[in-house]
Formats: structure tokens, C-alpha cells, sequence
């Protein structure tokens, strides 16, 4: 037997490494032409029917949001005891899926895990544009959104200045500060690609186009040494931030005193769930666009397990959250606590919601304990929206059934959402989606200046590693 | 007139792009640069390029957004308006730390990004190479050299290129503006 069949023979039956990060070893020319490909072209069928629908819902998030402008946020079902509600719980759902998109840039990056590479881009687009949905709603549920620059420490002619010691100004600094330095990250990668676009462009519009944006890009030595250190440290930065930012979110509860909030297990158990379901949104994104776009040999079967694995994992420590949540509970003695988690949540009126949220978040993750359900598009799929949803019921746990029964109940009532809070909600799925499908068509989702150094590194392992490979036989 | 002009040539192979980059530099042409899609390891000791001041640039924004950030609060909840809540002492600085932690971020990663805009000459959209048709290949397979040379040495510089294999070799002539 000859050694190259041997090497190949191996490869394949090395159990720990069965998916390659990258099938083939395609060369620049042909990665930009694949990845560019349908970038700026005329786009498909799919592509107009997904736009119409999108569109169509995000034309009933302005109209719900031009309402509550106009008439008040009494249009929405929050009212005292539970002053916060859709608002908070969405706020809260879109900032944690945003989460995984700085995961996966930053953090993995710094671990230097080569299956970012291909979904990095990706995954920061959906960071900023979920980032966006969320800005939305503690805007509006000021009341009077025109006077939000008050939020802001400005010198103003009313002669006084926010109280910094107050989470919910946390909050405005945390979220404006991460949405720009995504915005700023996410540019910064794109500089090498957007160049690129400029001398593939075959139009003169395109390239002027491409051409500002990439701002003069020419791949020079001294360009590549700044950006390189630029990019690690923006990622060194970016990953404190991340954690900073659900830390903030959940201060805005654990700070307080209601039952069901104040507990200082809140930051990490909110980090763990933004990262869990943030990873779900990346699935559920990024199975039908890898088929769509023919991307599978980029983003290939490795990655969507990973991130199954990664669900998995988050997914637990989710569960323990909630497990210490329940457990506090009842060993701190506290009857309003205990009241909360083993009565009101239990079997109080919202218990179906209760019971929904441990079935998709306590339960979902762990069919990918088996190998088959990680490689299996439909499986992983559905479980990425059962995901979505379960974090979606958490936060409405969490938010409403603590604030309708408190401490006295003569102050006790149920809350409902009215069709305002449903369309703005519903709504803001159309706005994320428009956006996405728009970075789709214009920006490349997959970033080939960094997939051309991923084969560039794999080839180098290879040559590496090639003669350790073949075993030496008598 | 004729104030700079550039020589550029593509290559094929990594090694090559640095053995002709420190040839060019051995024959005394000190502003050399090289043109690529992904980065060349050892292109910054073969080209002669000097450390980035980026992380310096990283921490003084990061210091200074801290610091800043610090002190604002200090000023606005303290000196300038002070606020009042249940009875604490009004320096609680703990309850500052959050804001403080996202103003260092926000700087220092506003201070890289505009550094590296600043380092990289950013935005230009127009410069002398991209008059080479041939160099659009740069930022998708291609490996550039590129001399900026007095127009007198350009010819020597061209020839000196095509002899360490270059391919594409072509010469832009900057005009005075």
C-alpha cells in the first residue's frame, strides 16, 4: 500500500476529527468567486418572497410603533404591578441572541478555534441587527421616546445630569457602547473583503460603491500589521463586553427586591441562556442560508455540531441556573421567594408558559448528547427554534410572573398583551429579517479574506503533519 | 512634474516576494511595501517595518476612557449636581464601576479603530497603485511588491524586479499636485 491512500485511509477513521472545516482546498480565486458570487447580483425568487413577507412585517412594527407615539404606551397591556413586560422581555430576548455573534468573533478567536472562521461574519451581522431590535423597545418604553437624549449626560439648559448610580442608565451605556464596537469590529473585518468587491466589481456603480466603503484597502504590508493587532485586540475588548453587557441586563433585575429578582445568581445565568439562545438563532439563520447560498463546503457539517455542542453545554448550565434559582428558594427560607418559584410560577396562571420554558430549554438541548441528531439538519433546526422560543418564555417568566404577585395581594393582577405588543414583537422579526436578507445580498456572508488564510494555515498543518500520519510498518 | 514614482510587480510565491523585498532593500530602496490578499508572514522583518503603535494607542484610549469615565460621573453626581439616594455617601463609587468598565471599552475600541485609520492613511481612496489594471488582482490571489522610488531609479528598479522573477511589472508616475 502506498503511503498517500494510507494518509487518506487514516483521515477517515480518525473518530475525533470526522467533518473538515473546510472541504477541499479551494484556491483564492475560486473562494471569491464562490463566496462573492451573489453578492450585489440579482437575487432569486426566495430571496423576493422572504423580502415581501419581511417587509410586510416590519411595515406593522412602524405602524405599531407610529401608534404608540402618537396615542401612548397605554396601547400596550403593561400597567401597574407589571410595568414591565413584552417591552423588557423582548429587549431582553433580542440582546441575548445578539450575544453568540460576539461569541463566536471574539472569544473564539481568542481560543483561536478555526470553525469561526466561516460563520464569524455571519454571526456579527445577526449580533448587530438583533442589537437594533432591541434598542427599540427601552426607547419606546420611556413613554416619551422624542426626549431619549435625556438618557444621555449632555450639558443641558435644565442644568442636571443622570444618576449614574441607577442600573437602567447601566443599561444605556452597556447597550450603546456594544452596539457601536460590534459596529466598529464588524466594519474593521470587512475592510479586507469590501477591497476585494472593489477590484472583482464589474460595474462601474459597484465598485465606486465597494470602493468607498473599503476606504483604500490595498492589502498592504504596514495595512495588514496595524489591522491584525487591531482586529485581536478588538476582539481582547469585545469579549469582557459581551459578559458586561447581560451582567448590566440581569442588574436591572438582581439589583431590586422583588421575589424572583434579587439573586446574585442572575449575571452568569444570563450570560449562559443570551449565549444559548443566540447560538439557536445562528442555526435556525444559518441552515437554510448555507443551502441557499451553496456555502456547505465552507460552513459544513463540523460547524452546525459544534454549535449543537455548544447549545448542549450552555443549555445545561441554563438548567442549573435555574435548578440554584429553585434551590435558593427554598433553603433561604424566604416565603415571598418560595412563594414565587414553587407556587406562583409552578401553578400560578402562567404555569403553561412555566411548563413550555423547561420542556424547550431544559429538554431540547440534550437530544444532542446523541451524534445523530447533531448532524441532522431537521433536528437541529427545530431544536434551534424550540431554543428560541424557550428563551423567549424565560424572560416573560422571569419579568411577568415576578412583578403580578409581589409581596401583598391586594396589589396582585394578571397581566395580558394587547395586539400592540404582539404586532411591535412580531414586527421586529420582519425588521431583523429585512436587514439580514439586505446583508445577504450586499455584503459577503462569509468572509474570504479569512477563509483564504484558514486554508492557508490548514495547508501548513497538513504539510506538517503528513509524515507523523502514515504509520511507519515493519 | 514628476515627483515620485512607483514600481510594482507580482509574484507568485510567498518566498520569492520576501527574497526580492530584501534584495530591493540591500540595494539602499528603504520604501518598499508588499500587496496581499491574507497577510505574509515575515513580511514586516523582510520589508523592514517597525512595530505597531496600535496597542499604545489601545491603552491610552483605554485609560483615558476610564479614567474619564470615572471622573464624569464623580463630577456630574457629586460636584456639579448632587444626587441624593436614601442617605448613602454620595462618592459610593462602586455603583460607577459599570459605566466606568463600558467607557474604557467604548474608548479604547474607538481609539484602535480611528488609530488604525489614522496608521493606514484611511480613507484614500485614490493612490498611484491602483492605476496598475493588473493589481486589482491584490486583494483577491495576488502578491504585490511595490518600490515608491525617485523617477531617475525607477528604470534600475523595474529591471532589478523582472530579475527576481517578477511578472506584471509596470511603473506609475505621481504627478506634483
Amino acid at each position: 500500500m502506498s503511503a498517500e491512500p494510507a494518509a487518506k485511509h487514516l483521515e477517515r477513521l480518525d473518530p475525533l476529527d470526522p467533518v473538515p472545516v473546510l472541504v477541499g482546498r479551494p484556491s483564492d480565486v475560486e473562494l471569491d468567486r464562490q463566496l462573492f458570487g451573489k453578492v450585489g447580483q440579482k437575487p432569486g425568487k426566495a430571496w423576493y418572497g422572504l423580502m415581501t413577507v419581511c417587509l410586510a412585517l416590519a411595515g406593522v412594527l412602524f405602524g405599531c410603533l407610529g401608534y404608540t407615539v402618537v396615542t401612548g404606551i397605554g396601547v400596550w397591556g403593561n400597567n401597574i404591578p407589571v410595568g414591565w413586560a413584552f417591552d423588557i422581555i423582548n429587549f431582553v430576548w433580542w440582546i441575548g441572541i445578539g450575544h453568540a455573534g460576539t461569541l463566536i468573533s471574539a472569544i473564539l478567536l481568542l481560543f483561536q478555534q478555526k470553525w469561526r472562521t466561516s460563520i464569524n461574519r455571519f454571526a456579527e451581522a445577526m449580533t448587530l441587527f438583533a442589537v437594533m431590535q432591541a434598542l427599540l423597545f427601552p426607547a419606546l418604553h420611556t413613554g416619551r421616546p422624542w426626549f431619549d437624549y435625556w438618557l444621555f449626560p449632555y450639558p443641558s439648559s435644565l442644568a442636571l445630569w443622570p444618576n449614574f448610580k441607577s442600573p437602567l442608565l447601566w443599561d444605556v451605556f452597556a447597550v450603546n457602547t456594544y452596539f457601536l464596537v460590534s459596529l466598529l469590529f464588524w466594519y474593521v473585518g470587512l475592510l479586507p473583503d469590501l477591497a476585494a468587491l472593489r477590484d472583482s466589481a464589474r460595474s462601474r456603480a459597484a465598485r465606486m460603491a465597494y470602493g468607498v466603503f473599503a476606504l483604500g484597502w490595498r492589502g498592504s504590508a504596514r495595512h495588514w500589521q496595524h489591522y491584525r493587532i487591531a482586529y485581536l485586540l478588538l476582539a481582547g475588548l469585545a469579549t469582557p463586553l459581551v459578559l458586561s453587557v447581560h451582567t448590566i441586563v440581569s442588574f436591572d433585575f438582581a439589583v431590586s427586591v422583588l421575589p424572583g429578582w434579587h439573586t446574585t445568581i442572575f449575571p452568569p445565568y444570563f450570560v449562559a441562556g443570551a449565549i444559548f439562545s443566540g447560538f439557536a438563532m445562528v442555526l435556525t439563520l444559518v441552515i437554510p442560508a448555507r443551502k441557499v447560498f451553496g456555502f456547505e463546503n465552507v460552513i459544513t457539517g463540523r460547524h452546525l455540531e459544534n454549535m449543537a455542542k455548544v447549545m448542549l453545554a450552555t443549555g445545561m448550565m441554563v438548567s442549573y441556573g435555574y435548578l440554584m434559582e429553585h434551590f435558593h428558594a427554598w433553603y433561604g427560607g424566604n416565603h415571598y421567594e418560595f412563594d414565587t418559584f414553587f407556587k406562583t410560577r409552578m401553578f400560578g396562571p402562567y404555569a403553561p408558559v412555566y411548563w413550555l420554558m423547561i420542556a424547550c430549554n431544559v429538554i431540547t438541548p440534550h437530544i444532542f448528547w446523541w451524534k445523530r441528531a447533531r448532524q441532522s439538519l431537521v433536528v437541529l433546526w427545530v431544536a434551534s427554534i424550540l431554543v428560541n422560543v424557550g428563551m423567549w418564555t424565560e424572560r416573560f417568566i422571569i419579568i411577568v410572573t415576578s412583578l403580578h404577585r409581589d409581596y401583598l395581594p391586594s396589589s396582585w393582577a394578571m397581566y395580558y398583551p394587547t395586539w400592540v405588543d404582539w404586532g411591535i414583537y412580531v414586527g421586529t422579526l420582519g425588521f431583523f429579517g429585512t436587514l439580514f436578507l439586505l446583508f445577504l445580498r450586499f455584503v459577503p456572508a462569509v468572509s474570504a479574506s479569512e477563509v483564504k488564510e484558514l486554508r492557508r494555515e490548514l495547508d501548513h498543518e497538513a504539510h506538517a503533519q503528513a509524515p507523523a500520519a502514515v504509520p511507519h510498518l515493519p | 512634474m514628476t515627483t515620485t514614482s512607483y514600481v510594482l510587480g507580482e509574484f507568485q510565491e510567498e518566498a520569492a516576494l520576501l527574497g526580492a523585498a530584501r534584495r530591493l532593500r540591500e540595494l539602499g530602496h528603504a520604501r518598499l511595501d508588499a500587496h496581499s490578499p491574507v497577510p505574509i508572514h515575515g513580511a514586516e522583518e523582510a520589508l523592514g517595518i517597525k512595530r505597531s503603535p496600535v496597542p499604545l494607542i489601545a491603552l491610552l484610549g483605554g485609560v483615558a476612557g476610564g479614567a474619564g469615565g470615572f471622573a464624569m460621573q464623580y463630577w456630574m453626581n457629586v460636584v456639579d449636581y448632587p444626587i441624593n439616594v436614601a442617605g448613602r455617601a454620595m462618592t459610593s463609587w462602586p455603583a460607577w464601576v459599570p459605566i466606568a468598565f463600558e467607557t474604557t471599552v467604548l474608548l479604547a475600541s474607538v481609539s484602535i479603530v480611528f488609530g488604525l485609520f489614522g496608521l493606514a492613511g484611511f480613507p484614500r481612496l485614490h493612490h498611484p497603485v491602483f492605476e496598475v489594471e493588473a493589481f486589482r488582482s491584490a486583494s483577491v490571489a495576488g502578491l504585490w511588491i511595490s518600490a515608491e522610488v525617485e523617477p531617475a531609479r525607477a528604470e534600475a528598479v523595474a529591471e532589478e524586479l523582472r530579475r527576481l522573477g517578477a511578472s506584471n511589472v509596470s511603473r506609475v508616475d505621481e504627478e506634483d499636485r
